[in-house]
């Protein structure tokens, strides 16, 4: 997995992401320098991928930051109101094209979930967190990790 | 001309349906590929479609194979606008009756050029 998977290649894909959906520019999605603050009142959007390889991709950030981001991609003005609604497709829809472009890094042929939106990270059975990429998005935290459920996951930090 | 964006997330339904209005389209929304069906069955007239190909109830690749089945829609242009990027998902789309794949995220110029590619840019756009 993590022969296939790499950090480089996940951030690459998120800031391929960020620059076309939201920013339209690359390298304003960069990784954090210095301590990690916590995440406070957090948001989290996964999509599970399914098939030979098996896990989920995970995006964490503050729901003020996400809040944020889905008025850029719905076109709203600063300080227009989100409902939940909205914020819960916009965070999620991010989610589920890092994932999609994840899958495609994979060797093996998959089946992408629907994006999911939540205040907590669900547990995924057997699973290893094997990439984790605190990344900084205007100056503000957000989180892409990448869990894998293969028996053989290789835990963070050994790739 | 008129254009059915199919697309489970209202976030992606406006980018994409936001980028084919500037470049003169009219646009139809569809939450999946059911919805986009009883809309054409309903007697929506369409010249593009633009479908995701994740979507619950009916996803995009069903959504091709019921337009191809129905010679009363052979004239609509099919265009995948998905995450899914892996090869063989590409070509069974295109199997199946897709006429273009675009991979997500995308620029406004890559909907662009796919539409030139199809000859469906308004001919002011290419002025």
């Amino acid at each position: 997995m993590t022969a296939t998977v790499e950090y480089d290649q996940i951030h690459a894909i998120a800031q391929e992401v960020f620059a076309a959906m939201v920013d339209g520019d690359l390298g304003l999605l960069l990784p954090w320098d210095g301590d990690l603050p916590d995440i406070v009142d957090a948001l989290v959007a996964w999509v599970d991928l399914h098939g030979e390889w098996s896990g989920r991709a995970v995006l964490v950030t503050a729901s003020d930051t996400a809040h944020d981001l889905a008025r850029v991609l719905l076109g709203l003005d600063d300080g227009d109101a989100v409902s939940r609604a909205d914020l819960v497709d916009a965070f999620g829809e991010i989610a589920n094209v890092v994932g999609g472009n994840l899958k495609s890094l994979l060797p093996t042929p998959g089946t992408l979930g629907l994006p999911q939106v939540g205040d907590v990270l669900p547990p995924l059975a057997g699973a290893a967190r094997v990439q984790h990429l605190p990344l900084s998005w205007r100056g503000r935290l957000l989180v892409v990790d990448v869990w894998v459920t293969l028996p053989t996951a290789t835990p963070e930090g050994t790739s | 001309m008129r254009a059915l964006v199919i697309d489970d997330s209202r976030t992606m339904r406006r980018i994409v349906a936001g980028t084919l209005e500037g470049l003169g389209f009219e646009t139809l929304q569809a939450e999946h590929g059911r919805d986009a069906l009883d809309q054409l069955e309903a007697g929506a007239e369409v010249d593009l479609a633009c479908i995701d190909w994740n979507m619950p109830v009916m996803d995009g690749l069903e959504f091709v194979t019921a337009v191809r089945a129905n010679p009363a829609w052979r004239a609509i242009t099919l265009m995948m606008v998905t995450t899914e990027a892996e090869h063989s998902q590409i070509v069974r789309a295109l199997a199946a009756g897709a006429h273009e794949y675009l991979i997500k995220p995308f620029t406004p110029d890559a909907i662009r050029d796919k539409l030139d590619l199809l000859g469906l840019v308004p001919v002011e756009e290419l002025a």
